[in-house]
């Protein structure tokens, strides 16, 4: 996968993006089937928490979500170390979040939300921490880093294979659930050291 | 329910970001808007066929507060407030919150009609895999909601199959009014009549399965049952969102009475047996009420494009030739998106049949009518894409790339049910065959035109004229 090199990471081209957010429905879709989040809509009980936002300004609009940074800013941040590098992406070990927003406030790209926590279908809560609600205490829900995890923790292949897709790539690395359904291909895998070399090969023929 | 001028399919201003996806799926570009801005629905050119509100990928994102709150939202879509599911830009007008309520009244006897393919589509807002066939849990899911009676619109599907496989014959016979149009999808019979008026003569006169078992509920249904039309409260679950808008139309009435008097779709269902707190995926297995529940596989094939005309010919074969067809799975009938063409050899009629899948294909055939050219003698259109499986009232898939799995799954689960039934023909369904002995006499006859049978009329602008079936 990795090897050493160089993050891939999910870029957008905002001439083609048409902000019909079907990235943001899949990354949470793929990413919630331990929540009981199936195939129909019907299905999700949670609220929809995607790892990459679509915005929007009166010229343009685009996904936008984390680049995967060599130095990960987020995850120097992080006092806990629950954000690390691991198969070739900079993911959170949302076990080890503490919500603290470190990571958010790092980040050069906006690319990280925190937003309550889910387990099962239903709201993971604090095991000691708690709120006062009306007249009772109730145990505070988990609030946890929420980022783009190059659909490392997302449904496994074989289960996107049953549903005809065929997407990958020789060297391995899967395709991103939002790159693979959008449908203007506005999304591209890029994969530096790849586009180096068909950078250096065009310069050479010229 | 909804006058028949109410619009049912409406997009969300607020959610709504233009992107359009909607209108590459809309047959009749009733989407209007700017690229980028918020689009709107044209309510005379909408067939109200919900692939719209398939497609709408753009959703109600959790904490924003610019935002109308998600329980108002639930109240003006008429959806019941416990629906935990996304809220999408396009959506259609919900009667869950209502049915809830008159399920209530306890003077009421409530009876329900299930259309084909909700036993084959339902399980799938449980998590089951696509396709998951459950016609038992279905049945034990809506007596526990609170119906007293569980019927089947694949009997209505039986019978209109006798009643339309007859009016092809004698039109054939005659030569009068070919090419006839299958009449069983309402979206495709509100595009008739508002984009070919002139052609409406084409159309069977049949209503649809789901009016035919409205109607015999109220009547045949009523004095089995010994009960008074007026006391029975007449639902239907349908995988269309435009039978909300069939079952307003003014003359969908039997002796003063509404036929169906309220449709939800597949997935209002769904949401109504969460309400309920009812635990779909363990309910056992249970049994349809006869008569009106006992169906045919030939009922059940209605659901997927092609499937009424394949079961008309197993009828009209046998009622033409007075023999058994040979082979009950007519392959060459079947299939996805588009049109296809076939010759049957009905004795010595040469029967040239065309089903159209999707309504964006109608209009090449529309033309050919109008001009007298049309090759054909029976004309299958379905709406939706591939038939009711693809109803815009059916399970949304959160991602695109599954649909054409979940076709194939519920397509191939409709043929399974139908290819394990016993009976397999609707002439051959004893509830059929009862039901003619006892109440309708025979096909076409004076009792079946009184309730079976129905005129359209013209929603042309240009012309404001009813035209009547023959």
């Amino acid at each position: 996968m990795n090897n050493g090199q160089a993050n891939s990471f999910v870029l957008a081209d905002p001439e083609k993006c048409i902000g019909c957010k079907a990235c943001e429905v899949a990354c949470f879709a793929v990413h919630n089937r331990e929540n009981g989040v199936g195939a129909a809509a019907g299905t999700v009980s949670v609220p929809v928490i995607p790892r990459l936002y679509v915005i929007r300004t009166d010229s343009f609009m685009m996904p936008v979500q984390c680049r995967h940074c060599e130095n990960a800013p987020c995850a120097e941040a992080c006092p806990v170390s629950a954000i690390r590098q691991k198969d070739g992406a900079i993911q959170v070990d949302e076990a080890r979040c503490i919500g603290c927003k470190s990571c958010a406030i790092a980040c050069p790209f906006g690319a990280i939300s925190l937003f309550r926590a889910y387990s099962g279908g239903s709201e993971y809560k604090n095991r000691h921490l708690k709120k006062r609600q009306d007249t009772t205490l109730e145990r505070k829900t988990r609030i946890i880093a929420y980022k783009c995890d190059l659909c490392r923790g997302a449904t496994p292949p074989e289960e996107r294979e049953e549903s005809g897709d065929k997407s990958g790539d020789e060297s391995g690395e899967r395709t991103p659930w939002c790159v693979s359904v959008c449908p203007e291909e506005a999304l591209t895998l890029m994969t530096p050291v790849k586009e180096m070399n068909a950078r250096l090969a065009a310069v050479r023929r010229l | 329910m909804p006058s028949s001028i109410e619009p049912i399919i409406h997009i969300d201003q607020e959610l709504c970001t233009g992107c359009r996806r909607c209108a590459t799926v809309c047959p009749v570009d009733a989407i209007i808007g700017e690229r980028r801005s918020p689009q709107s629905v044209d309510p005379q050119r909408c067939v109200i066929c919900g692939q719209c509100v398939q497609v709408c990928s753009a959703y109600a994102a959790e904490g924003d507060s610019r935002l109308t709150r998600r329980s108002d939202k639930l109240r003006e879509r008429g959806q019941l407030s416990s629906v935990h599911e996304p809220l999408f830009a396009a959506y259609s007008t919900g009667h869950a919150s209502e049915l809830r309520e008159a399920l209530d009244d306890p003077k009421r006897f409530n009876i329900v009609q299930c259309a084909p393919v909700i036993r084959v589509s339902l399980a799938e807002e449980f998590g089951m895999p696509f396709g998951t066939l459950t016609p038992g849990k279905m049945a034990s899911a809506l007596r526990r909601v609170g119906f007293d009676r569980i019927y089947d619109t694949n009997f209505g599907a039986d019978v209109t199959i006798m009643e339309e496989g007859t009016e092809l014959i004698s039109r054939v016979m005659s030569g009068e009014a070919l090419p006839m149009f299958t009449s069983c999808c309402p979206a495709w019979v509100k595009h008739a009549e508002t984009a070919a008026p002139h052609l409406l003569h084409h159309l069977s006169s049949c209503k649809s399965p789901m009016q035919m078992v409205g109607a015999l509920a109220k009547t045949y249904g009523a004095k089995a049952e010994g009960v008074s039309p007026g006391d029975i409260f007449s639902v239907a679950v349908m995988p269309c969102t435009c039978k909300k808008f069939e079952s307003s139309r003014e003359e969908m009435t039997v002796d003063g009475y509404r036929e169906v008097d309220l449709v939800i779709t597949t997935r209002e269902l769904a949401q109504l047996i969460k309400a309920k707190g009812i635990d779909f995926n363990s309910l056992p297995d249970e049994p349809f009420d006869s008569p009106l529940g006992l169906y045919s596989g030939a009922g059940t094939i209605f659901g997927a494009t092609g499937g009424v005309m394949e079961a008309a010919i197993r009828t009209g074969y046998e009622l033409v030739t007075h023999e058994a067809l040979p082979d009950l799975q007519l392959e060459f009938i079947r299939g996805a998106e588009g049109i296809r063409t076939a010759t049957v050899q009905l004795g010595d009629l040469e029967l040239r049949v065309a089903i159209v899948a999707g309504l964006k294909y109608v209009h090449g055939i529309l033309e050919q009518v109008s001009k007298g050219e049309c090759p054909y003698h029976f004309i299958e259109v379905m709406a939706c894409p591939e038939g009711c499986v693809s109803g815009g009232g059916q399970p949304k898939l959160l991602l695109e790339r599954d649909r054409t799995a979940a076709y194939a799954a519920r397509k191939a689960s409709i043929y399974n049910h139908d290819s394990t039934l016993k009976i397999r023909k609707s002439h051959e369904n004893p509830a059929i065959i009862q039901l003619y002995k006892d109440y309708l006499g025979e096909p076409l006859g004076e009792v079946s035109h009184h309730l079976l049978h129905t005129k359209f009329n013209s929603r042309s602008p240009k012309s404001s004229g009813m035209m009547s079936s023959p």
